[in-house]
């Protein structure tokens, strides 16, 4: 997620650093960010300067010490509490002690992340939406320590990117990925009670419910061991609470490798 | 089936009430209510029943439908709050009840799922298909379960949304512009609830605790509170958010 971030940055005049210790995972970025703007020039949206102008604001780093001044800083590395805990140590001994420290996550506590690091005041949740550049909404998540001066500045930011920002404290889940969780967990409860089936509850949910995707065709398409994951993570912090009591349909699935589009079966078939 | 001069039996105080009323009347049928059909009993093809919140009512009204009504007239009630199944038992002739549930506003509902009764007849399921292809909806039969499909899963994520708010988790305002971005509902859950009516997304919550009697469907405080308090919403000037005013307010 962190080339489409940093096209977002990048698009609005920000001068961005981008750091991965692996080489190739720079290159991989580079391209993309290319790729995507090179579309924009065809598409008439951007000239060529102004192509040439957003990919020359976007540095490529391969050493966390290069961020040392930088104002702000948005990690998105994979969902692992040890491995973001990690990288916010190495920043928060790097840069200085008033730069932003902002971790795009969608299920880990930023209470957890800044425990025990100076200036946890500093360290706050900026959670994009995948693909980044093409979803508006950023939940800015208040930590236990957050400051209310950096939670504002953090806000700010995210309208400065162009993106609708959302205040929330530090809950499992947050908003979205807590709130959506009845929209997959009840259609499997339902599934699984033999209530209705998965085509029906899709057809149900879109022309009864108006939503723009069913619940199972949309687990295929997140795949199904990504909201798996979720769920987990939103039921054991929210200590076992039965209203998130995963699915053992969706169990099954996962164990089973048929993980929705990625893999050609989920709940529909993709492989012809 | 042609709608011209037939009479359908309308009773019940769900929201769903009005809308159906003006659905009916616009697809030609004449609408009598309950207090009218002892005088003319024969004239109606088919009794609908939207009691939700209030069960005794419910169960008492359809009882009085069930006496007034011959055994071969549909009676189609909403399985909301409790199973068609259930409905049905509270009847002499449960072989003519068929369950069947949506929420308002019915312009936003291409497809009404219905339920059937353990006991529901062949007949009386095939008079309800044709009764709502009648009034222009598609109709989607799944079994019997409170609250069906659409307004079960919607039930649930308005009561997560409340419990989000109660928790002061968010606001009201940032809690609807989440889910509509970042996931697209097509409108925010506390937005949607004040629109369909408190009243009814409790009576479908309460009716799953009640029926599969798990901490999944343990209701909201807020939800809870705000029915008791009547601030049902849009149609009583106060919900999640006040109506009225500019704008809308939080609670």
């Amino acid at each position: 997620m962190g080339a489409g971030i940093a096209l977002v940055c990048a698009r609005k005049g920000h001068s961005v650093l981008l750091m991965d210790a692996n080489q190739a995972v720079l290159e991989k970025a580079l391209n993309y960010l290319r790729s995507v703007l090179t579309k924009d020039v065809e598409k008439g949206k951007i000239s060529e300067q102004q192509k040439s102008d957003t990919l020359e604001r976007v540095r490529l780093v391969s050493e966390m010490e290069k961020l040392a001044d930088s104002d702000m800083v948005i990690e998105a590395v994979p969902e692992r509490l040890e491995l973001k805990k990690s990288i916010f140590g190495d920043l928060s001994r790097i840069c200085g002690s008033d730069a932003l420290l902002l971790t795009n996550t969608s299920s880990i506590s930023i209470t957890e992340i800044a425990g025990g690091l100076p200036h946890p005041e500093r360290i706050l949740g900026f959670h994009f939406f995948n693909p980044a550049p093409v979803m508006p909404l950023v939940e800015v998540i208040r930590g236990k320590k957050s400051s209310e001066e950096n939670v504002q500045a953090a806000y700010r930011f995210a309208e400065e990117l162009g993106k609708v920002p959302v205040l929330v404290t530090d809950t499992p889940g947050f908003i979205v990925n807590r709130i959506a969780r009845p929209y997959y967990n009840e259609a499997l409860r339902i599934l699984g009670d033999n209530v209705a089936r998965v085509e029906q509850i899709d057809r149900i949910m879109k022309q009864a419910g108006g939503f723009k995707m069913g619940p199972f065709e949309l687990q295929d398409m997140i795949g199904i061991d990504i909201n798996f994951a979720t769920t987990q993570s939103v039921y054991n912090d929210f200590f076992q609470e039965g209203r998130f009591k995963p699915s053992r349909i969706q169990q099954r699935m996962v164990q089973a490798g048929s993980l929705g589009r990625k893999t050609g079966d989920g709940f529909y078939d993709y492989s012809k | 089936m042609t709608t011209a001069n037939k009479a359908v039996l309308l009773a019940g105080d769900s929201p769903l009430h009005a809308e159906l009323h003006q659905i009916l009347t616009a697809n030609g049928y004449r609408v009598i209510s309950l207090a009218e059909a002892a005088a003319e009993p024969e004239a109606i093809i088919l009794a609908l029943e939207v009691n939700n919140l209030d069960l005794d009512a419910k169960k008492e009204q359809l009882s009085e439908i069930d006496r007034l009504l011959a055994p071969s007239v549909p009676i189609v009630t909403t399985s909301l709050a409790v199973t068609a199944t259930e409905a049905a038992s509270w009847t002499r002739h449960p072989q003519r009840v068929c369950g069947f549930g949506t929420l308002v506003p019915l312009a936003e509902r291409q497809l009404i799922e219905v339920a059937l009764a353990l006991q529901t007849a062949a007949s009386a399921i095939e008079a309800t298909q044709a009764f709502f292809h009648s009034l222009g909806k598609e109709v989607e039969i799944v079994e019997d379960e409170v609250g069906l499909v659409f307004p079960r899963i919607l039930a649930l994520i308005i009561n997560e949304a409340a419990f989000a708010l109660m928790e002061k988790t968010a606001t009201p305002q940032d809690i609807d512009i989440a889910m509509k971005k970042g996931t697209n509902y097509p409108f925010g859950p506390l937005e949607w609830a004040d629109r369909i009516g408190l009243d009814e997304i409790y009576a479908i919550s309460r009716g799953l605790q009640r029926d599969l009697a798990e901490e999944r469907y343990r209701t909201a405080p807020l939800l809870r509170k705000l029915v008791l308090a009547k601030r049902f919403g849009v149609r009583s000037g106060q919900g999640f958010y006040s109506y009225g005013q500019k704008g809308g307010g939080e609670v």
